[in-house]
Formats: structure tokens, C-alpha cells, sequence
């Protein structure tokens, strides 16, 4: 079984604080502690997908040839699957499935990683 | 409804109650206040493919989506996508100009005939036309209108509608139609899941920055009288505002409830 990844204190990341001030702005009140389970949730993905979270930012962007940022295509792609997989292979029910896949989706949309799961209706569990 | 309030009371709704299917007979208004609308030379550029949304199937509406029209397409239980037909005016050669002629709207004192239309009009005018870089943005600017009739008649029905663009990469593919059609929108219509305020009338850029009276650069000034009678007949509305607590409310038990990321 291979080791998890090394990662220091979330709350150190680049990434992980343009989120929580995303969050703060937009919806008031403290991200971390207003769900206990955020943090950990990014971190578990992080896990999942072997790489921190400042580098999933990273491989979402890519510069074109004026040097202009925008978003990958390919990298957007790949972690919208990826976080497919996640949430299908998380534990619980159907509405803790999609909220654990939809935190990390936040993540990437406050850092302008525009990632829309479409719906899901979890009312029909 | 009063026809001012249909204006105000319009929104471009996001979210649309999944289960809850929009009457066929709806539609058909609809699509009957877009064939009215004023057109250019009655050529009648918008065509429209209705789709219920829960018999597109799975793989065709995934190829619709983009990254900014996801949620809306999977709850709104019908679509009508909208397309320019470009062929149609080399098809239709002038003949809808002559049935007005017949009709009395384009009568002779304003230099109507059908020899005018065969001579000069349609080989003349709007057959090069079709030829110009031009032609897409004056055939789109009209169907844009008829469109728009359709999306304000869905409101006066009480519906909730929305106009968006579908990827228009695989919309040829997905809805089998003409290659000279080009696509235009799609207006997805259901009832609304978020109430009908829906925060508030959207910020708008200033009447007078938008409008100019005689010349470019004088402001067409708005009479404040005016404005005052028109928030007594509902079309201006209470304008959204930044921050606004219960639209917050509301966004984050709409998201609970379809599962959403907030």
C-alpha cells in the first residue's frame, strides 16, 4: 500500500486560504470552524489524489502564449472526474457523498476554477 | 398579468423545480408570441427544437452542457433551443415580402409591388446580403427579438425562464438540424425553485449612460415621475442588492437541496 502524501497544515496553503476568504466574503461567518468537516474533506481528496492543494490549483491554469492566465481545460477536466471518484467512493449516504464531493468543488471554484457538478438531487435518496 | 409587470417581474431563473413539468399548451403560447414578432422582411429566421428534458437522453445532454450551463440544463424540465435558419431568405426569394404587398402592410404608397420585390429587393438587397459578414448578426439581432417575445409570454403563463447557450460544439450532432442553421440560445423553462423575486431586479448600468437624447453624449434625462409610475405598475421592482441576507437564506437551501456547491 503505498504512504500518504506529506502535507503540512492546510490552513498554510495559498489555495486553501484564497477559499476561505472566497467563503468568508461571500457568505460571512467562519469557514473553518462553521463546518468542522471542510478541511478535512480537502484533505482527504488531497490524499486521494496524491498531490497538495496549491499544486491541484496549479494544474487547473496554464499561461497562454501572450502570458495571460487561464483555465486548463484539461486539468478542469481531470479533476472534475476526479472528484467524481471521490464522491462515489466516499463513505455514508447519498447527501454525505455529494456535500463531501461538493466541498471540494468549492475549493476549486473560489480559486476560479469554474466547476459546475450539476445537480443532484438528493432529496430522491 | 399587466404587460408591464411581465417586464418587471422577469428573471433570468436558475433554479427550476425538477419534478415539476411545464403544461404543453404553455409552450405553445410560447412559441405562438415568438412567430408574432416583428421581423425584417418577414423572413422568419428563428426556428425552435422543443425538448423535454427527461427524454434527452444522458450522454446528448452531458454533450450540451459547458461549465457554466450544467445545473440550469439538468433541472428545467424544458428546453427550447433556438437556432437562426441562414438558408431561409435564398429560400423564401422574396415571396413573404409579396404576401404583404397582398395583405396591404407594405401597400404601393410606400413603393411596394411585386415587381419591385422581384427586380430589385430580393435580387438587389437581401440576396447579397446573405453574402455579407454582416448577415448572421442582423438575421441573429432578429430572431433575438422573437425569442425574447417567447421568453416574456412564458413569464405572463407564470413560468420561470432563463435564456443560456448550449455547447455549440455538438448541437448540429445532438439535434440533427440543418447545418445552415446557426445556433442562437436556449431558453430553459420550468417553474421556479427560488421564489419569484429572486433577490431583486438585477443592477443595471444608468439610464443615462445607456440612452441619448438628439445626439451621442447627452443623456436622455429620465423623468422621475415616470419611474414612480412604473414601480406603481410593478416593472421597476425592488433592485438586488449585494450581501443580501435572505437571498443568501435562499441560495444556500436551494444548493442543500439539489446538492450544490456553495
Amino acid at each position: 500500500m503505498s504512504e500518504d502524501l506529506e502535507l503540512g497544515n492546510m490552513l498554510d496553503y495559498e489555495a486553501v486560504q484564497i477559499w476561505l476568504d472566497g467563503l468568508r466574503q461571500h457568505w460571512g461567518g467562519d469557514p473553518v470552524t462553521d463546518d468542522s468537516e471542510r478541511l478535512p474533506t480537502l484533505e482527504a481528496f488531497c490524499q486521494f489524489v496524491r498531490v497538495d492543494p496549491d499544486d491541484i490549483i496549479k494544474q487547473c491554469k496554464r499561461v497562454n502564449k501572450s502570458g495571460d492566465p487561464r483555465i486548463s481545460v484539461k486539468g478542469r477536466r481531470k479533476y472534475a472526474s476526479l472528484i467524481d471518484e471521490f464522491q462515489i467512493q466516499s463513505q455514508g449516504s447519498r447527501l454525505q457523498k455529494a456535500k463531501r464531493g461538493n466541498t471540494v468543488r468549492s475549493f476549486l471554484i473560489h480559486n476560479a476554477i469554474l466547476l459546475a457538478p450539476g445537480a443532484q438531487m438528493t432529496g430522491s435518496e | 398579468m399587466e404587460f408591464k409587470e411581465v417586464i418587471g417581474r422577469r428573471r433570468s431563473i436558475r433554479f427550476f423545480d425538477p419534478e415539476k413539468p411545464v403544461e404543453r399548451e404553455k409552450i405553445q403560447i410560447m412559441l405562438e408570441a415568438a412567430r408574432l414578432a416583428s421581423c425584417a422582411v418577414n423572413a422568419h429566421w428563428l426556428k425552435a427544437i422543443v425538448m423535454q428534458r427527461d427524454y434527452i437522453p444522458e450522454d446528448m445532454l452531458e454533450k450540451l452542457k459547458t461549465p457554466v450551463l450544467n445545473v440550469q440544463l439538468d433541472l428545467a424540465p424544458t428546453h427550447i433551443y433556438f437556432f437562426i435558419d441562414l438558408g431561409v431568405v435564398n429560400q423564401i426569394q422574396g415571396s413573404r415580402l409579396k404576401e404583404l404587398v397582398d395583405v396591404g402592410a407594405l401597400p404601393p404608397t410606400h413603393g411596394w409591388s411585386h415587381r419591385f420585390v422581384d427586380e430589385l429587393v430580393y435580387p438587389q438587397i437581401l440576396k447579397p446580403l446573405t453574402e455579407q459578414p454582416a448577415y448572421a448578426a442582423v438575421a441573429a439581432a432578429d430572431a433575438g427579438m422573437a425569442a425574447g417575445q417567447a421568453l416574456l409570454a412564458g413569464v405572463d403563463e407564470g413560468l420561470g425562464v432563463g435564456l443560456n447557450t448550449p455547447n455549440p460544439e455538438h448541437i448540429h450532432e445532438v439535434l440533427g438540424v440543418p447545418e445552415d442553421w446557426m445556433m442562437l440560445w436556449v431558453l430553459l423553462v420550468g417553474y421556479p425553485a427560488e421564489s419569484w423575486d429572486a433577490g431583486g431586479q438585477r443592477p443595471r448600468p444608468p439610464f443615462e449612460g445607456q440612452f441619448f437624447d438628439g445626439e451621442y453624449g447627452v443623456p436622455f434625462e429620465r423623468d422621475e415621475a415616470v419611474v414612480d409610475d412604473l414601480k406603481a405598475a410593478n416593472m421597476i421592482q425592488r433592485q438586488a442588492v449585494p450581501n443580501d441576507p435572505e437571498r443568501k437564506a435562499e441560495i444556500k437551501a436551494l444548493a442543500e437541496r439539489f446538492g450544490l456547491p456553495l
